[in-house]
């Protein structure tokens, strides 16, 4: 492909730097010279100076220089803008020339070198002769310089150097190459940017100097160069702002430019550059709406000037030349960072390019379609090397105003023209342009801009005959618009879309978009939906359609080719998705109830509309149906006969707008039980196997596209819809149902007197009984628990057993119960055990098979019967114990060795009467008991709801101790009345007691009555407890009742940890509850006693009793007692 | 006055489209249709906004060469679409919002037809009649 012209150079796009020359560097040989230019020219970042170092050898030529120019009188310029000067300004004219020389101060050749590098800067200046090029001088040196002004002999030295060379000291350098090089040539290249923007400086003004001389008759096209040019080199000198006065000024000086047709070109051309400048710099500027306002103007203003008519399309190829430049000059300002909007983005400017490119293509077609052959001798030759930009090959540097050749003229056309047609693709110029847009407005939220320009897009590929691609990209558009239901859009698209089918013989996209075409949604007349039709069934029928209506000539044959081939392709089936599509067959199917029991049949009804405007007869409909594991698909309404079959089947034969629908049955498969089923899909075969069938499969739910609209369903029921036909409409898809287990006829009793009392195994019967019509086998009842939110851990506290001799088993509990004939019935027991009152939640679930027979087939069923069981939990009793002291009177505290009574009260809480077997104390460590073996009292004994039962057993605690002591564990053995054998035990942990330490116990032994007047043997045990030995006195107060023997006022002294015994013989006098004669002990010594008298007072009265019973004499002869003697 | 007028539904899809030229009823349907891009873009960002009362009137969505396509939304989310040329400079804002405001009368007389299903495109000979004026600019 030929260049285009209106392509911008790239010394024009490329971004101005300073050119900056380095002469005698010797970089393939010198290593030092190396490591220096490499420092220089390589690492360019955004922070270094904006330059551009060139590597000069040592003889290099500069661009040869023009003869100044004293007037401008007589000069006619011969174009605008010279093609070769930009990059000359760019790469080759560099603005200082920077000369190294490697020499030290302390060199010992200094002399010698010195005039050698004189002669080297000499030799450079006469290469530059007459230019103002800056001069500068480098020394590399190994030695690091010393601080300014201590080094006297470099200062004389350099000053000498300088005087040699003509140079300005200012341009003289040092550059020591060991260490710092980057921070050394960071600061050079400072020191040279300055150097240059004074060169540039210098050089525009030397320009501007030229425009005194010019007029503005002959020379208005040297004041657009001059003005260029100093913009240009504004812009080497990084001063935007000058370079964009200067090049909007150029650009004023354009537009004053007189057009003609043989000028036409060079001016937009020259237009279009300095436009571009003016834009880029504008964006540089930080002036985006100025750009904006500078592009607009410039293609207002140049939208118009055509130029020759025979080049009409050069005008349009320049037009969109502009706006993808501007494109990208956004664009790229865009990603520096400058926020752009939905409405302004460079997305529009690529559209408006791709428009123009389109203009171009169409100008090319009708201006070109004569010209088939090349004129001889090329008239382009030598496009490549014009002295000016945007001339004619055929007539360079002549000025505008004389006239052309005529048949040169015409030849150059011609050859235009020629490679205009053959040599350029201007397709892939608007699709690139296309692109280019789309991506631009995927960006800024225009989705629906974008795909207006994706079918135009597939629009340009249909022309350049790419129909895979174009067709690619219309189905993707389609299924867009359809969203939004566009229908004429989508009308316009289909019709293309359909083109491409056809002539790409793509058969199934071919029945796609037929079938979608001639639903009621797109709005082909009829003519046109009858021609499709047609084809459609030509189709199925394998032979190749009609071609479309305005298919090219030259296409077709092309496409009759393919289709002869394609109508007998494999596959022969062709499957249709039409849930993306609004085609002209609607379906809809729903399950009739949401849930099905798993003996029952399941019904799926099927709805087909079609709107097609011709009768549709289709071969077969079936329904899948899918569920978690597999799908199954079933036949609807298939016809018996072959006959019928080959005739078609009336059930299946759609008139248009005719709506059917059909009702699937089955039975649910028993391993659904449980589990959703869905249905899958609705398949109907179009054609018959043996030619070309399409299998069109729904999904089930309609079009459902009618709800995305946001209409409400309920707003259907307003449409009219045929009296004798389903209302389509209104039919609400219910796609999936759930399958349950069949209700069993099981009868499943479950017996239990409850509450259940805390830790009894309880029992729980249950009663199974076969009310089925069958025998069921493989009969298990599952026991669970059910936890509860309140109680978390009620497993824990809760024990389930079948077998109450077998261990506890795991909660579910399964008991088995294997087969059960029909009405015959059976029982199972298991016992519940809680330790923890509350309720205990017991779910029962009776789980069997039964053989039954359905479509004379047998076919095992799993049926489930579940019951729930609440038991409550409460306590049998409520246990507490009291304490007595001997005398029985309750006590708070006792004292150790002092024997006392524990008295368990076992009240029955249970509602039914409980059987106490047995009761028993197993005594703490420190408790014993006083008697020798404990009994219970409460054995055998019945205790009704209320009733309490008591037993007392005197024990006594051998230690004193600050903490309360525990007296041991009350273990009752019990069961309900009338229960065999379940022998329940609970232990309770009786209460503690205080215990107190006394140093002294004072025991009375004493008969448990006396007679009158028959003496009674009375003995005092006196303990100490204490390591201390005890001196008390001892009197007896005398009695009325009694006389008696014994130690009346006695002095005492009782060893430690012993007893002293006293021995009285009473002799009662009175019958009756009579008071005993009181013992009383004083302390002898009140110094070193571990015991006060109060405390010895309170001791007597709590331990000796104070009266006893004595009987009347006894008629005969009374019992002999004996007596102590 | 202007060239083509249309109604658009709740979920963008054509209630009713008239086109001075019937010719160019494609172009203009596929111009109404990208021009929702920016319809959609505005009421997104009011959306983020405020909460108070929304200015129906969407003002001007884009403008062609050739062509301004101006913007109206209810409060249901029926968008009026209407186009008019860009060399027709005697129409000002103003003419425009009264454009605008009249079509959401008759648009509101059209809906409370009881016969006339929401979200249905709009058939109606007064509708009608009552665009052709407006786009004529008699009404």
């Amino acid at each position: 492909m030929a260049m285009d012209p209106f392509d911008f150079p790239p010394e024009l796009c490329s971004r101005p730097l300073a050119l900056i020359g380095l002469t005698g560097l010797d970089t393939l040989n010198n290593a030092v010279h190396r490591t220096i230019w490499d420092a220089f020219s390589s690492n360019r970042r955004q922070y270094r100076a904006p330059v551009q170092f060139k590597l000069l050898d040592p003889a290099h030529e500069f661009p040869p220089m023009k003869p100044k120019r004293t007037s401008y009188d007589w000069y006619i310029p011969k174009g605008i803008l010279k093609r070769n000067w930009m990059n000359k300004h760019l790469n080759e004219m560099p603005a200082v020339v920077v000369i190294f020389y490697e020499l030290d101060w302390d060199d010992p050749f200094w002399n010698e070198k010195s005039i050698e590098c004189s002669s080297r800067v000499q030799s450079v200046r006469a290469a530059l002769e007459g230019r103002s090029t800056r001069i500068a001088v480098i020394l590399v040196q190994q030695t690091a310089p010393l601080p300014t002004g201590e080094d006297m002999l470099a200062a004389e030295r350099a000053a000498a150097l300088c005087t040699s060379c003509e140079l300005n000291s200012k341009s003289l350098f040092v550059l020591p190459h060991g260490d710092h090089l980057q921070g050394y040539t960071h600061r050079l290249e400072n020191a040279f940017y300055d150097l240059a923007q004074n060169y540039y400086h210098h050089e525009s003004r030397n320009i501007k100097a030229h425009r005194d001389h010019l007029n503005k008759t002959t020379h208005q096209y040297l004041f657009v160069r001059h003005l260029f040019k100093i913009g240009f080199l504004n812009e080497l000198k990084q001063d935007g702002h000058t370079a964009l006065k200067n090049y909007t000024q150029a650009y004023n000086n354009v537009l004053e430019l007189r057009l003609v047709d043989t000028n036409a070109l060079e001016v937009k051309t020259v237009a279009g550059f300095i436009n571009y400048k003016l834009c880029k710099l504008m964006f540089q500027l930080s002036l985006p709406r100025d750009a904006i306002a500078q592009f607009r103007r410039h293609t207002d203003l140049f939208k118009n000037r055509i130029g020759p008519k025979n080049l009409v399309f050069e005008h349009h190829a320049w037009m969109s030349k502009q706006f993808c430049v501007f494109g990208d000059i956004f664009d790229e300002a865009i990603r520096q960072g400058l926020p752009a909007l939905q409405t302004q983005h460079p997305g529009f400017y690529y559209q408006q390019a791709a428009q123009h490119a389109a203009d171009r293509k169409e100008a090319c077609l009708e201006l070109c379609k004569a010209v088939n052959v090349y004129p001889e001798p090329d008239p382009l030759i030598g496009m490549e090397h014009l002295e000016f930009y945007g001339q004619r090959a055929w007539r360079p540097g002549k000025l505008s105003a004389e006239p052309p050749d005529p048949d040169k003229e015409k030849l150059g056309i011609v050859a235009l023209q020629y490679q205009e047609k053959h040599l350029v693709n201007h397709s892939m110029i608007i699709i690139g342009l296309l692109g280019s847009a789309i991506t631009q407005f995927k960006t800024y939220h225009c989705p629906r801009m974008r795909r207006h320009l994706v079918v135009q897009m597939a629009e340009e590929y249909y022309s350049s005959r790419d129909y895979g691609k174009a067709l690619t990209l219309l189905t993707h558009m389609l299924w867009d618009y359809r969203c939004e239901k566009w229908w004429r859009l989508i009308t316009n698209i289909l019709t293309l879309a359909l083109n491409c089918a056809y002539l790409s013989a793509s058969i199934h996209d071919y029945v796609v978009l037929s079938l979608e075409a001639l639903g009621t949604s797109s709005q082909f007349p009829f003519d046109q939906k009858t021609r499709i039709f047609n084809n459609f069934m030509k189709v199925l029928k394998k032979t190749a359609p009609d071609p479309e209506p305005d298919v090219h000539e030259d296409e077709m044959k092309h496409a009759r080719d393919l289709w002869i081939t394609a109508v007998n392709a494999e596959p022969l089936e062709i499957a249709v998705d039409m849930s993306n599509i609004t085609a002209c067959v609607e379906s809809k199917a729903r399950f009739t109830q949401p849930q099905y029991k798993a003996d029952q049949y399941v019904e799926i009804e099927v709805f087909i509309r079609s709107s097609c405007p011709h009768p549709l007869q289709f071969s077969r409909l079936s329904v899948t149906v899918n569920n978690p594991n597999y799908s199954s698909e079933f036949a609807v309404c298939e016809s018996s006969s072959q006959e019928a079959h080959a005739s078609g089947n009336p059930l299946l034969l759609f008139r248009c707008n005719e709506v059917r629908s059909y009702v699937c049955r089955f039975l649910p498969d028993v391993q659904d039980v449980g589990k959703e089923i869905q249905i899958g899909s609705i398949l109907l075969h179009l054609g018959s196997d043996k030619e070309r069938s399409a299998i069109l499969r729904f999904n089930g739910t309609g079009a459902e596209t009618a709800t995305s609209d946001g209409m409400c369903p309920e707003l259907q029921h307003f449409r009219q819809s045929p009296q004798n036909m389903p209302d389509f409409d209104n039919v609400r898809p219910l796609s999936t149902t759930e399958i349950i287990s069949r209700d069993s006829k099981l009868k499943l009793d479950i017996l239990h007197a409850f509450p259940a009392l805390l830790g009894e195994w309880y029992p729980i019967r249950i009663t199974l009984e076969n009310e089925e019509n069958h025998k069921i086998t493989g009969v298990s009842a599952n026991i669970v628990l059910q936890t509860s939110g309140d109680e978390p851990n009620i497993e824990q506290s809760t024990q389930l057993c079948e077998d109450l001799t077998a261990e506890s088993m795991p909660v579910p509990v399964i008991l088995s119960v294997g087969d059960l004939e029909k009405d015959s019935s059976t029982e199972k027991c298991f016992y519940l055990r809680a330790h923890r009152v509350g309720n205990r939640n017991i779910a029962v679930k009776v789980t069997y098979t039964m053989i039954i027979k359905r479509d004379s087939e047998r076919v095992e069923n799993s049926c489930v019967k579940e019951e729930m069981i609440n038991v409550p939990v409460v306590k049998p009793f409520d246990i507490t114990a009291k304490f007595f002291s001997l005398r029985f009177e309750p006590i708070a505290k006792t004292f150790a060795k002092e024997p006392f009574i524990v008295m368990p009260y076992v009240n029955c809480a249970s509602p039914c009467p409980l059987i106490i077997e047995d009761s028993s104390v197993e005594l703490s460590q420190q408790v014993c008991s006083v008697d020798a073996k404990l009994e219970s009292q409460l054995q055998s004994l019945r205790l009704k709801n209320g009733e309490t039962g008591a037993e007392a057993f005197c024990v006594s605690v051998s230690e004193p101790s600050d903490q309360p002591v525990a007296l041991g564990i009350y273990t009752l053995k019990w069961k309900r009345e009338g229960s065999n054998g379940l022998v329940t035990s609970s232990s309770v942990t009786m209460p503690t007691v205080r215990v107190e330490s006394a140093p002294l116990y004072v025991e009375m032994i004493l008969p448990a009555h006396g007679w009158v007047r028959t003496p009674m043997a009375v003995s005092y045990h006196i303990h100490n407890y204490t390591t201390r030995l005890l001196q008390l006195e001892l009197s007896m107060e005398a009695s009325d009742a009694f006389m008696f023997a014994g130690h009346k006022q006695l002095k005492l002294r009782i060893l430690p940890e012993s007893v002293h015994k006293m021995d009285y013989n009473l002799y009662p006098l009175l019958s009756g509850l009579v008071a005993l004669p009181r013992l009383r002990l004083t302390i002898s010594d009140e110094i070193d006693m571990p015991i006060r008298q109060p405390q010895l007072t309170e001791l007597l009265d709590r331990s000796l009793p104070s009266h006893v019973f004595v009987m009347p004499q006894g008629k005969g002869n009374p019992v002999a007692i004996k007596v102590v003697s | 006055m202007a060239v083509c007028v249309t109604v658009i539904g709740k979920e963008n899809s054509p209630k009713y489209i008239s086109c001075l030229n019937p010719e160019l009823d494609l172009q203009f349907q596929y111009k109404v249709h990208t021009s929702l891009d920016v319809v959609e873009e505005k009421l997104s960002s009011v959306g983020k906004t405020s909460g108070d009362v929304r200015e129906l009137y969407l003002g001007l969505l884009y403008s062609t060469e050739e062509h301004k396509i101006f913007g109206y939304v209810t409060n249901t989310k029926i968008k009026f679409i209407i186009v008019v040329e860009s060399s027709n400079t005697l129409l000002r804002d103003n003419e425009v919002r009264t454009m605008f405001r009249k079509l959401h009368t008759i648009y509101t007389d059209v809906v409370c037809n009881p016969f006339h299903i929401p979200g249905d495109p709009i058939i109606s000979k007064n509708f009608d009649a009552t665009v052709k004026s407006i786009m004529s600019g008699n009404a």
